[in-house]
């Protein structure tokens, strides 16, 4: 039995997506104990990998593919889960990413998703391009308290602002920790903008997330 | 002047062309701007949605109506260029948002950095022109930093310069700036006088912004780089080889559009691909492979009978340090020797594009005297093989006190401004490095420079139509 986990574990360590989801697929037909999978298989694949890329020996397609094999194998195992009215897998902290609206730039946000990955945090990335609203959304849906916010351009940073401002004008500011990042971005304009974090690269992200979540 | 040499076979240029043409053919190329579909949809390409899909017979029939150099006139036409064959051209940096300055510290560029830069290129004997957008100037507003940016290079140096591309707007803005420097937009027509940096969104993609400065451009006949930039592992293959497809696509269907609109429009053929740093993701390109991109380029802009454009000093170092230095050299060495035409970012540049440093500048500047002489080659005159004088001294003596020495070594040595060849005594009297030196040239440069004259009525004319622009576009 737990030969399975382990080729979970070499699945998601490999980042190859397609046997991390029919792995998944077999835990749930043979029954298997959908938490001990998610722990010894996707959880230990992913943290090998965050291992590797502290060490620097793991690149940007090594973790960004892990990240991606462990979250479509992992969402049907919590999705078998919930429908049974299993025990939730505890993460390191739940996070909603997102590039801002009028954005549409989303490398940067990806490496900084598949980054938070790895070392342990549940990330749900709503795509480019997205509302103040959208943001709200999803969190409260998950039970997120940190919103990234992305933005590439001088022209859309503003975005960032507008996240807070809207969080302030319905009264809700307290409830979320808004961090941001981008090419333009700069520790002086997330304090202008009254931003909770600001981060340069990615590694620095998931360090802030730490100091967040922590 | 050297013989450029090729890095790819015959078989090899082919070898990409035909790779290309089935990426123009089965991938297609998105164009988000309305105008730029509809030019292609009349020439009878496929389009689906913002996608076009070429016929490789019609891209090649295009790309042919390109001509293979031309001249850019300066409003001192000794200062004319040949864009094209042999020749290259220098000249500053492109669109750094920031400068580093000598004390270590990073900060936002502004106007005054701006004029700085294009009269140290005006006084420069290495860059040949003063460039465009040589620094992102923060403390202009954007919408009208384009007229601030082309006055700048107008009224501080008589040399070519380039204008801005962001949009139609600001495109016909410069565009009829430089017709008033030069007489009139027929007088430019005959005599292109500004040329633009006009960018592809990678992979194989152009955006409102760009396509509509290039549609400006093109009515307008005047030149165009139309330049890729594949991030080679992030946004194209990390095989160099399949980075090199996307990027020739981008170009070539640019180019094509180009066409479309004004057949004969001079464009040059642009790369600025390099690697992506797979431990950040971010851009990097001081580096061998953003040289092997630079020098492909060059050999296929001949094969498709264009320009090119390539290279510069470029450096991955946040300070001017050895690694810039070393980068830059490799860098901007490689772009000459194989050939390309117009070489955009040679002085300045720091950080992949993002900084601009005066000492960078007067160290790259320096480079660029070495390789421009370089490439300059040997002369074989019977007077340069010196037979005469070599008879007359004989065996054992010396040729400091010949007439010949006298006469040659000024035409023959590069001289440098800023390496030191004293003696260690001679050195120590001051100890100054490379930079400590670069910054007392630099400042000199600008404390000893005065723009070259502009004629009062050009210039009032020039001052009344920006001022009327400003006026408008803060409305």
């Amino acid at each position: 039995m737990s030969a399975i986990f382990d080729e979970i574990r070499e699945a998601v360590i490999d980042g190859d997506e397609d046997l991390a989801i029919e792995l998944a697929e077999r835990v749930i037909e043979e029954k298997l104990d959908l938490v001990e999978a998610i722990e010894k298989g996707y959880i230990s694949g992913i943290e090998e990998v965050g291992a590797s890329w502290k060490a620097g020996e793991a690149f940007l397609p090594d973790v960004m593919m892990a990240a991606d094999a462990m979250k479509s194998g992992m969402s049907l195992l919590e999705a078998e889960l919930a429908r049974t009215g299993g025990e939730e897998h505890e993460d390191k902290g739940k996070i909603v990413l997102g590039t801002v609206e009028g954005d549409i730039h989303d490398i940067g946000k990806n490496i900084v998703g598949a980054l938070l990955t790895a070392a342990g945090f549940k990330v749900y990335d709503i795509g480019i391009d997205q509302k103040a609203e959208d943001f709200i959304k999803k969190a409260d849906e998950v039970g997120a308290t940190v919103l990234g916010a992305s933005s590439l351009l001088t022209t859309t940073m503003r975005s960032q602002g507008e996240l807070i401002e809207y969080l302030e004008e319905k009264g809700i500011r307290d409830k979320y920790k808004v961090i941001i990042g981008g090419g333009p971005t700069s520790k002086k304009w997330s304090e202008e903008i009254k931003a909770d974090g600001w981060a340069e690269t990615a590694d620095e992200a998931v360090d802030l997330c730490r100091e967040l979540l922590g | 002047m050297l013989p450029k040499f090729n890095i790819l076979t015959e078989e090899q240029v082919q070898a990409i062309h035909e790779n290309t043409m089935k990426i123009m053919e089965e991938v297609g190329v998105e164009f988000s701007y309305d105008p730029a579909v509809e030019v292609f949809k009349k020439n009878g390409q496929k389009v689906e949605g913002h996608r076009v899909f070429f016929d490789r017979k019609f891209v090649e029939e295009m790309v042919a109506k390109a001509p293979a150099q031309f001249v850019l006139h300066a409003r001192n036409p000794e200062n004319n260029l040949v864009c094209g064959g042999e020749n290259t051209i220098y000249m500053p940096g492109y669109g750094a948002p920031f400068i580093h300055d000598a004390n270590g510290k990073r900060r936002n560029a502004t106007l005054n950095d701006y004029d700085n830069f294009v009269k140290l290129a005006g006084a420069s004997k290495n860059l040949h022109m003063t460039g465009g957008n040589v620094v992102e100037p923060q403390d202009v507003p954007d919408e009208i930093r384009h007229l601030k940016m082309l006055y700048s290079h107008i009224t501080n140096s008589d040399k070519c310069f380039m204008g801005s591309s962001s949009g139609y707007e600001k495109a016909k803005d410069v565009i009829e700036l430089t017709a008033i420097l030069h007489g009139g937009l027929d007088v430019i027509k005959e005599k292109p006088a500004l040329s633009c940096l006009v960018n592809s969104v990678t992979p194989l993609k152009f955006d409102d912004r760009m396509l509509g400065g290039l549609m400006a451009y093109a009515e307008y006949g005047q030149p165009m780089v139309i330049a890729s930039l594949v991030m080679s592992g992030s946004t194209g293959p990390a095989s160099l080889a399949g980075a090199l497809s996307v990027q020739n696509s981008e170009v070539l269907a640019g180019i094509t559009l180009t066409q479309c609109i004004n057949p004969g429009t001079p464009v040059i053929y642009g790369s600025t691909s390099a690697i992506t740093d797979m431990a950040s993701g971010s851009l990097s390109i001081g580096n061998p492979e953003c040289s092997l991109f630079t020098s492909a380029s060059a050999q296929m802009a001949r094969f498709y009978g264009v320009p090119s454009r390539g290279g510069g000093g470029l450096t991955d170092s946040k300070i001017a340090d050895t690694q810039a230095g070393y980068e830059s050299m490799m860098t901007l060495l490689g772009a000459s020797t194989t050939g390309i035409n117009f070489v955009l970012h040679s002085a300045g540049i720091l950080q992949y594009y993002m900084a601009m440093s005066y000492e960078k500048f007067m160290v790259d500047d320096e480079i660029a005297g070495m390789v421009g002489r370089y490439i300059r080659g040997m002369d074989f005159t019977e007077e340069k093989l010196a037979f005469d004088v070599i008879k007359a001294v004989g065996p054992g003596g010396h040729y400091l006190t010949q007439k010949h020495t006298r006469k040659n070594f000024k035409v023959e040595f590069f001289r440098p401004q800023l390496s030191d060849r004293q003696s260690y005594d001679g050195w120590e009297n001051g100890e100054l490095d490379a930079n400590a030196r670069a910054t007392q040239r630099w400042q000199d440069v600008l404390e000893n420079y005065t723009p070259p004259a502009l004629d009062e009525k050009v210039k009032a004319e020039i001052d009344a139509f920006i001022e009327k622009r400003i006026s408008e576009l803060k409305k």
